[in-house]
């Protein structure tokens, strides 16, 4: 189901204003590139709010800050490519270890020995290294809507197109290719949001998604496409080393990732797997409720 | 416009406590009671297009620190759709809010009502300062100053030849694509962005009525009051508070700073703000309300 974009732009940059406004913040530097990070609150335990893909940069935690930082610390970071770190060229930069260490080195930088990590879509993928290879600093984790490619399958209409092939008709997934991200990137992002967000009256999510995704362009995208992420068989390795809780949680009417994905990663982890009914990918900003009060009771039962 | 809702009522954030049926007149009308304490708020009945879900985002809120007392007014909701202009006098609609006060053994209340109830709020606290300890009026659809111009260029009762805009408010029109006739109606109510549930809400129970009954509160809303409203605002003695958004498209901001300035009341402008502030930025005016509430004591 295409939903055109029902949406006129009315907020642009600069900033909205934010129900709460870091207590810290400031950049970590590895081999060049700048990350902006933020602090929250203070208490046990921290919570690393993860990067997702940068289509779209930390506020999209937005809904998740105000409240989880009533209850412990949060740091959160922006993620190479988008909001205020550093949009480096060349896809080495975006290699999906390069999140991965960013996340240490903003622990490292806020110093935070441990911290229970949430990660959403691709946050997913640099979540899971840090879960595995990391265990003595992340005690426990929580993937929403997480980009698995270790089992489960892709959406159907998703691999009708291939993305290095240039078409001329350009409908529906047809415009997740790289020729019209360099062509109109625009109309690419607004497609790709308005398949985030499949809940009814989600014109401002949309909105705001659409916004974040203008504050980055199509070259640094398709570094993040190009990059070397986690193949299969890495991924399935490691779900076996991961030892610390795990939450997957996943929308029914996600459109982006199939719940399959999250059914095998929740699986091979042996995490525990909420679907949220009427939900899209991301729930977190939809039905923000629900997702914080998922992670609070997540967060008590590791105490 | 895709309407997302099902067509039976929505879960609600509170239900009430007490409900029931009152008759005046032989009309029925149904009323429900949430919460307790000293400060009863009555909130009122507007236009049939609605009926009292439209204060869904006050009633759990107030009814945390009063008492709320609301009712579906005649023509909306569970209350009964009598046919003809005189069923939906400015009166009967006051008379109405007094039977329910009656009825729910409700000696004096604060009211807010939003657009067209300022008509039967206004009428009410000017005749029964006994009732009513204050009054609080939303975009109030008061003629004190002049209507938006585009609103005055169509006949109502003549046929048109055109559906465009505010031609659609035009009982031929609403006959034959009643629909179509709220789609833009509505839209106007609700010029903040992001405002589609809002919408849809609105549509859906605006659905549950008929443009016939409209038509008839309308030409109800016409009849001649007997007294001249401008000093029925001046015989006003509890404390009034008005709010009115500067973007209201139905009802300009002018007529809001005029009824509070008759009335001796505090104007405050809701920057942004169309006419159903109350359904599109609750927690302002949930605040704005509850300021005034513990001001009267």
């Amino acid at each position: 189901m295409d939903r055109p974009m029902a949406v006129e732009l009315t907020a642009t940059s600069p900033e909205q204003t934010r129900a709460r406004y870091p207590d810290d913040s400031g950049y970590i530097e590895r081999d060049g590139v700048r990350v902006h990070y933020e602090v929250y609150g203070s208490g046990e335990p921290t919570v690393l709010l993860l990067p997702t893909w940068s289509l779209i940069h930390s506020r999209h935690w937005k809904m998740q800050i105000p409240y989880l930082a009533r209850h412990c610390r949060v740091v959160t970071f922006d993620g190479r490519g988008n909001g205020r770190s550093d949009r480096p060229k060349g896809l080495e930069a975006y290699d999906e270890r390069e999140y991965a260490a960013d996340a240490l080195a903003v622990m490292d930088e806020t110093k935070t020995d441990r911290a229970v990590i949430v990660g959403f879509s691709m946050g997913g993928q640099r979540g899971l290294l840090l879960a595995a290879e990391q265990p003595e600093r992340i005690e426990g984790a929580v993937f929403i809507g997480p980009s698995f490619i270790g089992g489960g399958d892709s959406l159907p209409e998703r691999a009708v197109y291939d993305f290095d092939t240039e078409y001329d008709a350009l409908e529906g997934w047809a415009k997740h290719n790289r020729f019209h991200w360099l062509r109109d990137y625009r109309d690419w992002v607004e497609f790709f949001v308005s398949k985030m967000f499949t809940e009814a009256h989600s014109t401002k999510a949309i909105e705001d998604a659409v916004g974040w995704g203008l504050e980055t362009d199509a070259e640094t995208m398709l570094a993040t496409q190009d990059a070397a992420g986690l193949t299969p068989e890495e991924s399935r390795v490691l779900c076996r080393r991961v030892r610390c809780p795990v939450l997957v949680i996943h929308g029914a009417d996600d459109a982006i990732q199939s719940e399959t994905r999250s059914a095998a990663m929740a699986e091979q982890i042996g995490a525990q797997l909420v679907i949220l009914e009427g939900s899209g990918h991301a729930p977190h900003v939809r039905d923000p409720v629900q997702v914080n009060l998922l992670i609070r009771d997540f967060l008590d039962s590791l105490r | 416009m895709i309407v997302a809702a099902p067509p039976r009522e929505q879960t609600r954030a509170r239900y009430p406590d007490e409900s029931g049926d009152i008759e005046r007149d032989g009309v029925r009308l149904y009323y429900e009671v949430y919460g307790s304490g000293e400060t009863t708020v009555l909130l009122l009945p507007t236009w049939a297009l609605i009926h009292s879900r439209h204060w869904k985002m006050q009633i759990p809120y107030l009814a945390r620190h009063c008492r709320v007392v609301t009712f579906d007014g005649r023509g909306s909701g569970r209350s009964e759709r009598p046919r003809g202009a005189e069923a939906y006098a400015i009166r009967e609609f006051a008379l109405d809010s007094l039977a329910v006060l009656d009825a729910t053994a409700t000696e004096r209340a604060v009211i807010v009502g939003v657009s067209c109830a300022a008509l039967w709020g206004v009428l009410l606290a000017a005749e029964h300062p006994e009732r009513i300890a204050g009054a609080a009026f939303i975009c109030p659809a008061v003629s004190l100053a002049p209507p938006w111009p585009e609103r005055i260029v169509y006949s109502f009762d003549e046929p048109l030849g055109t559906d465009e805009g505010w031609a659609k408010y035009n009982i031929h029109h609403w006959l034959s694509d009643y629909r179509d006739f709220l789609e833009f109606f509505v839209g106007k109510c609700f010029t903040e962005p992001h405002s589609t549930k809002q919408i849809e809400d609105t549509i859906d129970w605006a659905l549950e009525t008929t443009p016939e009954v409209l038509a008839d509160h309308d030409a109800g809303i016409a009849l001649p009051l007997g007294v001249d409203f401008h000093e029925l605002c001046r015989r006003i003695r509890c404390p009034v508070l008005v709010l009115h958004g500067n973007r209201d498209e139905l009802h300009p901001l002018a007529r809001g700073a005029a009824l509070a300035q008759a009335t001796g009341g505090q104007l405050v402008t809701l920057e942004g703000s169309g006419h159903f502030p109350q359904a599109r930025d609750p927690v302002q005016v949930n605040l704005l309300i509850r300021e005034f509430l513990e001001s009267l004591r």
